[in-house]
Order: structure tokens, then sequence, then C-alpha cells
């Protein structure tokens, strides 16, 4: 009795503890949540440098919201994103605007103009090896002459043959963005866009950050559309795409929350009749979910929302321990007195428990950050539950406190009507029929691991994504080839020779372009040769500078000084000089700089590509092939080929958790023990025919819920053995009451608009409506036997 | 998520950033010299132009015949010493050498070929009212001839065509831009013909 009361006293203290730690986080620490999807995925093992490249990308973007403001003519865009903006620019602790002023130009070129003569495109070169010496002149002659001579940098003399601004224009090609009126446009066939790029300060991925910007920009849509009535909003980021998905989560978080809770109360009042034992399994969930909450942040120092999610629906779970505890104790004899009644139950919900955590382990094995922390959280908070059950309760509860109503009554006649199997023919039949059906339906089961799974961002972002990238010609930021090499100059080099490749692509328009370092500072090599190259064709003594002095009525001096002047712009740009000025601020992030890998000091860059189709990839990689130091990396393809490895992974973690729950529960049920596991396998692999006839295609995620079942359904089964005699109607009650509130919980993540969600939801929905339905003909033969 | 870049555009004539400044107060007597001057619908004639090259010694001379035709457009033949044909439409410039199509400048991807359409337009027909959005400008008038000096209100605009000095009458006599680095191009305006037969077939035909 004293120890019962140490015990409690003791648990007293731990969860006081708990709650203190609970208040200090929510209250004085104002945690949020993570809500990064990518936090979840798994990370990229054995390649820091892939790895890198890919946070280089995605961090470049992270912070970054584009919006376009558009209308038919170029002044209501103007007056409208002028609203738009005016909006934003009074919140510059959130966010901040790329001034676009007049010496963005000037300073632009002055450090490409220092190095002019070396700057040439690839058509240019080509050029240069093929046209006489007349093509050069003819050039010359016609920018000499030309009132108005198309693109022009500075004088004539400092870009006698249009190399530079050829060059120049080249470069702007790399975006169809441009600036007019101090402004940045683009425009489509239809109408014309004011570009408006935007960086944060605050965090995307925070959800304190998106409930200050999101009504922002909503504030700023409304200004702009009183300036511009008819105004086009186009806005993108990951803050919107953050915001969307953590917003969904909290709401299905507390939809499965509020939905098995509520199911609880109510059930617990239909067999109860009293508030106290509502309240109590409310207590030990409760217990469960901080304490789970405080340890993870102790373990990982973050909560992802996603793990609160499905710590959500662990409810369905949490509350079997108090429900069997309340059920035997409404069915005890009123003498037994309770801690001696929790002695008597304490082998079979030590299994419980024990089972369930088996279950969840299993989740940890996997490499996904995300589902290890669901797994820590979620065997956590049954661990606390069941202790909040085991010292608390017995003291609780007393012999008199439950009285059931006629619903239990009823419910437990119906457990005599149950069908029992037998070793006879009927069972053999049903076997077979059973066999052969759910065969027929697994066999018809897909798989698909597509990583857009995991993420359901609604249309109306997913259309202004598309619309945005197909206006400004953006590259994609998951598929790019990733270069390295010993030196920078080596890198720049294999940039070289994979654009080379991909020239011909783009003449075949399976691309329409691409972005890289090199496209800005040439390789060392290239810039050499291309000296050597203008030198020996447009400055020789006798080259076409001669006829336009011949022309111009000038001597030989003029020639040599012309010369000069243009050798003085040919010393080579270097890497260094070209990311340390400002020209360099967009591309910046191409440029991942050195790091070390397994081989020792590697340096590495990004060529991203731009246009780039679906269809067109399988034939866009092939361009690596045999290039040294050239990757291809598809992080899509690559996040779904580990899905899908993980889901053949996962099945087997599956099959070996039932190899070891069973060899946890033969040392207390010898023979019988296949009859605990039985039910939870036939009910997982009849669900799996189900989603086969349903034409559902197999995911990670029904397997991981294949997982979680067998923590749940095996409760069932030993609740069911622990009273073999089917006269005794406690354990039926128990397995009703969990079972009618799993399948509540997890019902409403079935309706998620989370694909992964759903999916988990809906084969625990299935599962553990069949192990309930099962269950009672897997028990033992009861002693006396009954004739029907 | 998208990287968004953006390489400004350089074009010589192309503002870059263009705002539409608030029109300062005008010192040039634009009414007046609007008054003055004959806005036909179609006007061609001769033009010689001179430019002095930095680094030169000798101004380089050519001429050739340009036509602006109202609403659609400027053409600019260069005849000698070499032939070369610019036209200007709203859409797009376009540069022959000869019949081949030494370059072409599409207005839906780079907007600053309608500003320099517009400032080139505005130019050769002396709409002052057009181009005060871009430029300061001081001038005089007297009874029947005006000069008027421009100099861009943006710097970028500036680099790329430095300032301009207008004279002219019922049409506009002269153009002289100096532009930045050195170069000074001057174009003198005569032999102006207006209405249907002042453009021959060829020209009508290019347009």
């Amino acid at each position: 009795m004293t120890r019962t009361r140490q015990l409690a006293l003791l648990w007293l203290l731990a969860v006081c503890l708990l709650l203190g730690h609970n208040v200090y986080l929510w209250a004085v620490k104002r945690i949020a949540p993570d809500t990064d999807i990518m936090a979840l995925l798994p990370v990229q093992e054995r390649d820091p440098v892939l790895q890198a490249s890919f946070s280089h990308m995605v961090d470049a973007a992270q912070q970054r919201l584009i919006v376009l403001v558009g209308a038919d003519d170029w002044q209501s865009a103007t007056r409208a994103a002028d609203a738009y903006s005016a909006v934003l620019a009074v919140r510059k602790d959130i966010f901040a605007a790329t001034p676009i002023g007049e010496q963005t130009q000037s300073d632009w070129l002055a450090l490409f103009q220092q190095h002019r003569l070396t700057l040439l495109t690839a058509q240019q070169e080509a050029q240069l090896r093929d046209q006489p010496s007349q093509f050069w002149l003819d050039a010359a002659l016609a920018r000499l002459y030309a009132p108005f001579g198309g693109p022009k940098l500075g004088a004539w003399q400092d870009d006698p043959f249009g190399l530079f601004a050829g060059w120049v224009q080249e470069r702007a090609q790399e975006t169809p963005v441009r600036p007019r009126d101090g402004h940045l446009f683009v425009a489509d066939g239809a109408r014309q866009y004011v570009l408006l790029p935007l960086t944060l300060k605050v965090p995307a991925l925070s959800m304190t950050a998106q409930d200050t910007v999101l009504p922002l920009l909503r504030q700023a849509g409304d200004a702009a559309r009183k300036a511009t009535p008819k105004v086009e909003l186009i806005e993108a980021g990951v803050i919107l795409h953050a915001a969307s998905a953590s917003g969904k989560a909290s709401a299905e978080a507390s939809t499965i929350g509020i939905g098995s809770l509520l199911g609880i109360i109510v059930l617990m009042w239909f067999v109860f009749h009293s508030f106290k034992p509502i309240s109590l399994i409310l207590l030990s969930i409760g217990i469960g979910f901080l304490g789970a909450l405080s340890v993870c942040w102790m373990l990982f120092g973050h909560v992802h929302l996603m793990t609160l999610v499905f710590g959500a629906s662990l409810i369905g779970v949490a509350q079997d321990y108090g429900i069997y505890f309340l059920c035997n104790r409404l069915s005890a004899d009123e003498k037994t007195d309770s801690p001696a009644l929790l002695k008597r139950l304490l082998p079979g919900l030590s299994l419980t428990l024990l089972a369930a955590v088996i279950g969840y382990m299993g989740l940890g094995l996997t490499p996904f950050p995300g589902l290890r922390q669901m797994a820590v959280f979620s065997a956590l908070g049954l661990v606390f539950a069941w202790l909040t059950v085991v010292f608390w309760f017995p003291l609780l509860i007393g012999g008199r406190s439950l009285n059931s109503g006629g619903l239990v009554r009823a419910y437990g006649a119906a457990l005599q009507r149950w069908p029992l199997l037998r070793f006879n023919r009927a069972t053999l039949v049903a076997a077979v029929v059973f066999v052969l059906a759910a065969g027929y339906g697994i066999g018809r089961l897909g798989a698909n691991d597509d990583i857009r799974l995991l993420q359901n961002p609604p249309k109306h972002l997913i259309d202004d994504q598309i619309k945005l990238s197909r206006l400004l010609d953006a590259p994609t930021p998951v598929q790019y080839f990733l270069v390295r090499g010993d030196s920078a100059e080596m890198v720049l080099q294999r940039e070289e020779q994979i654009k080379a490749r991909l020239d011909s692509l783009i003449a075949a328009k399976r691309l329409s372009g691409y972005q890289a370092v090199s496209n800005w500072v040439p390789s060392a090599r290239t810039q050499a040769a291309r000296r050597a190259l203008v030198e020996q064709k447009l400055l020789a003594a006798d080259g076409p500078l001669q006829g336009v002095a011949a022309q111009a009525g000038e001597d030989a001096q003029w020639i040599a000084a012309t010369r000069d002047g243009l050798l003085a712009a040919a010393t080579p740009l270097t890497l260094d000089a070209f990311l340390a000025s400002p020209a360099s601020e967009p591309w910046r992030h191409l440029w991942l700089g050195e790091s070390q890998d397994a081989g020792g000091r590697v340096v590495a860059s990004i060529v991203a590509l731009r246009g780039l189709s679906g269809a067109a990839a399988p034939q866009v990689l092939m361009a690596a092939e045999g290039l040294d130091g050239v990757q291809w990396v598809d992080k899509v393809a690559e996040i779904s080929s580990v899905l899908g490895r993980y889901r053949a992974y996962m099945s087997w973690v599956v099959a070996g958790a039932y190899l070891v729950v069973f060899a946890l529960l033969f040392r207390r049920y010898r023979s019988r023990t296949w009859r605990v596991l039985a039910p939870t396998a036939l009910a997982s692999l009849a669900t799996l025919a189900l989603l086969g006839y349903g034409g559902q295609q197999l995911q990670l995620f029904h397997v991981l819920a294949l997982m979680l079942l067998l923590g749940v359904g095996v409760d069932y089964g030993i609740f069911m053995q622990e009273h073999p005699d089917r006269r005794d109607h406690t354990p039926w009650l128990a397995v009703g009451m969990s079972a009618a509130n799993t399948i509540l919980s997890f019902g409403l993540l079935g309706l998620s608009a989370t694909p992964a969600l759903q999916a988990f939801g809906l084969t625990m929905l299935l599962g553990t409506a069949l192990v309930w339905l099962i269950v009672p003909c897997f028990a033992s033969h009861p002693p006396e036997r009954t004739h029907d | 998520m998208n990287k968004i870049k953006y390489a400004p555009a350089a074009l010589s004539l192309a503002a870059l950033a263009l705002t539409l400044a608030q029109p300062a107060q005008a010192v040039v007597p634009a009414a007046k010299i609007q008054a003055m001057l004959a806005k036909p619908p179609i006007m061609c004639g001769r033009f010689d132009q001179t430019k002095n090259l930095a680094g030169m010694k000798k101004p380089l001379a050519s001429e050739g015949r340009f036509c602006v035709v109202a609403g659609k457009g400027v053409l600019w033949r260069t005849l000698k010493p070499f032939p070369s044909t610019l036209r200007l439409t709203r859409d797009e410039i376009v540069n022959y050498q000869g019949d081949r199509v030494a370059m072409r400048l599409d207005a839906r991807t780079e907007p600053t070929v309608r500003v320099i359409n517009n400032v080139l337009f505005s130019l050769l027909a002396g709409d002052l009212g057009q181009l005060d959005t871009l430029f300061d400008g001081e001038g005089s008038v007297d009874a029947n001839s005006w000069n008027v000096s421009l100099k861009p209100r943006q710097a970028a605009l500036e680099k790329a065509i430095g300032t301009i000095k207008l004279e002219g009458g019922s049409y506009v006599k002269s153009i002289v831009m100096n532009e930045a680095g050195g170069d000074r191009t001057t174009i003198v305006f005569s032999a102006i013909q207006t209405g249907e037969g002042a453009m021959s077939k060829e020209e009508a035909a290019l347009f």
C-alpha cells in the first residue's frame, strides 16, 4: 500500500517537472514547431558535396518571395505594383526589398568592361575562327557609320567590332526580366508585369513569421487591387508553401486530436455514465503527450509539426492502457482492491506497451529524420501514458466507482454470437477463400513513391508557380548538373565542357538555356585562347583595323593606339574579382566553393538549367556521360527512389517486428502466441487487399501504418488472450472502446488532404476495424465447450 | 523555388531605369515650338551625318534618306559610304545590311525598344511633350526658328546617349548628340517632302 503511494508521489513529482518544463517551453521560450517538409526527408548519405549543393540551391531560394503584378498596360501595372510595395515598405523589419538603383547598370558593367577583350560568346568565337577579315571590317564600318548603331557601350574605339556589346546582350538574355522606368519588367503576349523581388528577413519556415507575412501580403494585394481593379497578382515563395502546409497540418492535427478526444468522451460516457473515468483517460493521454514533447525537445532541440500531427493520432493507442484497466475494474469483484487488480493486469499491460514501443522503434530505423522523431515521440508518449495508468489509476479508482450502462451489456452479448475458428471444414474453406481473395487484391496493388505525395500544395500556388516559371524562364532548383574539380579553374573548364554539349540540346529545343558562373567568368584557359584569337584575327597590323584606318583616313599610329587601347582591357577576369563584385549577386549561389570530401579538397559548382521539360530530362542528363566531375542531380527522382527503397525496407522491418513481438509474447503465451498475432496479421493482409481492390498505389506510408497497426492489434490480441473465457466480456469491451476511438481518429486522418497522411489514416482505419472484427474468432477454446 | 535573376540589358539608347519622373518646370518653350512645327503624317528627306569619334582625327561623313510615318515608325536608310537600313516600328528595331538582317530587337522581350523608338520618333518629329518625361531641357524661340538642348534626367540614359541638341523651324533641321564616351554625332536634315508622294515604292514596301 505505502509502496503504491510512494510510487504515485514520485510520479507526481516527475509529472510536475514535465509540466514545469512545458510551461517554460511554451510560455517562456515561445517555441514553434518546425514546418519545413524538407526536414522530414532523408539526408543524402555518403556525399556531403551533393547535399551541400542542394541545400545551397534551396537556401538561396528559401528566403525569397517573388511577386508579379500584371495588367493590360504598363501604367496600370506600375501603379498597382507601387501600391503593393508601399504596403510592404513600412515593414523594413520583415522585407528587404531589392532596390533597383540607377547605379546597378553602371556598377554591373564596370567590372566586365575592364576585361572586355577576353569575354566572347561562343558564337563570336566561332565567327572569329571561320569568318574572313572582311567580315570584321564590315562589322566595324557598319558600327562606325550607324546613326544609332545597335547596342553600344561606351565609345566606338572601346568596342570597334561590337564583341563586348554582343557578349553583354547574351548575358542579358539569361533572363527575360528588364529594367524599365525604375521597375523590373517582364511580359507575355497578354499582359505586362512588374516584378517585385523580395527577400525576407524573418525565417520563411517559422510559423510566427508566416503569421506576420501572409496578412501583410494580403493587405498589399488589396492595395494593388484598389489601384488597378483588374490587376493580376502572382506570388511565389517557399514561405507561401510552408504557410499552407503548416496551416493544413495544424488544422489536421487539431481535427484528429479533437475528434478522438470527443470520441473518447462520448464512448466513455455511454460505458461508464460518469466523468471520472473520462477525465482519468484524458489525464493519461495528456501527460503522455506533454511528456513526449518535453523529452523530444531535450533530445532533438526542435519538434516538427508533422510529429505533432502524428502524435495527435497517438491518442488512439495511448488510451488502450487506461481503458483496459477501467474495463477490468468495471467487471472485477468490488472486493478486489485496485492495486491488487493492477498486479493481475500488469503482465498483459507490460506486453502491450512493449509491443507498441517495438512497433514504433521500427519507424525509428528509417533514415528519415522526421520519422525518427515521430517514432521517439510516439514511444515516449506511450510510456508516459502507461506509467500514469500504472502509478495513479489504482489509487484514484476504487472498487465501487464504476457502473456500466445498458449499451455495455448489449455489446457484450454480441460476443456470444461471434464465430470461433476451429480446425474444421468451414475454417478451411474460409481460409482458402481468404487466401485467394487477398492474393488477388494484393496482386493488384501498384506502387507509387512520388515525393509529391508528401506535399500537396493548393492548386492556386502551383498555378502561380508554373506561370511564374514560364514568364521568368527560371531554372529549376531540383534538377541541375553538379560540377566538381580539384581547383576553381578545373571546375570552370568542366563547366565549359558540359555547356558545349548542352548547346546542341538548346539548338534542338530541349532546353532554353543554362546558368553557370563560367557564363560570366570563363576559365583562364578559355579566356587566354579567346584573347589570342582576338589578337590574331582582329588586332594584327594587317587585320581589319587597317581597313578601318584606310576608310577613316587614319595612319599606322592610329591602328597602334586603338590596338593598345583594346589590349589594356585584355587582362583575364578572375573568379575572385567576379564573386566580390555586385554583378555576381544573382549568381553566387551557383558557386559552392571549396569543401572537403572523402577524396580531399574539392571545389564544386552548379550548372542550372532553364526551360527543361520533364520529357527532355532523360536526354539532358545524358550530356554528362563520360565527363569527369560532372554529375546529374535530380532531387525529385532521388527522394522518390529513397521513398521506394524505404518502402521495401520497411516492409521487411514490419515482418521482422512480427517475429520480435512473437518471441516476446512466446514466454507468456506459449502455444497460444499465434492467436495473439494472427488477427493483426490477417487484418494487415486484408487491408492491403482492400487497398488493391480500391485501386490504391502502395507507398511508404501504407507500410508505416501497418507497423503502427501491429502495435495496436497486438494490444487487442493480448487483451483477449489474457481472458480466454468467452463469458468474460471485459477484454471485448476494452477492445471495442479502443478500436472505436482509433477508427475515429484515423478515420479523420483518412480525410487529410495530404496523400501521405491519407494513406496512413485509411490503412489504420481499415486495419483497426478488421482486427476488431477478427480478434474474437481467435480466442482460445473456452474451458467449458458451448455447443452452438 | 525559383531564383530570380535580372541582369540589366544594355543597349546604347536603352534607357535603363527610366523613372517617369515628375516633369520639372520646363524651361523649354515647348508650346511655342509645337505651334511652329508642321506635323505631317508622312515626312521624308535627306540626312547628312557627321561623326566625330574619340581617337579619330577626321570626322566620318555619311548620307542617306529618312522617313517618319506618324503612328508607324521611322525608316533610316544610309546610302553612302555603306548601304544599311534601320527600321524602327512599334514592336521592333531591325537593321538590314543589304538584304541580310544584321540585328533584330523585339519590343516584347526588350522594352527598351519602345523607349528608343519613342525618343527617336519624338526627336525627328520634334515632339517635345513626349521628351519631357525623359529629358531636362532648355531652349529658346524666335520668329521662325527654335533650338533646344536636352539632358537625360537619368544617369543611365545619359551614359548611353549623352546630351542632345535640336534646332529647327517648321521641321527639325539638325540633331547633335554628344556621347559620354567622347563620340559626337551631328545629323542635318534637308530636302524635306511631305504627303503621300514623299515615300518611294521601295521605302513603302519596307514598312
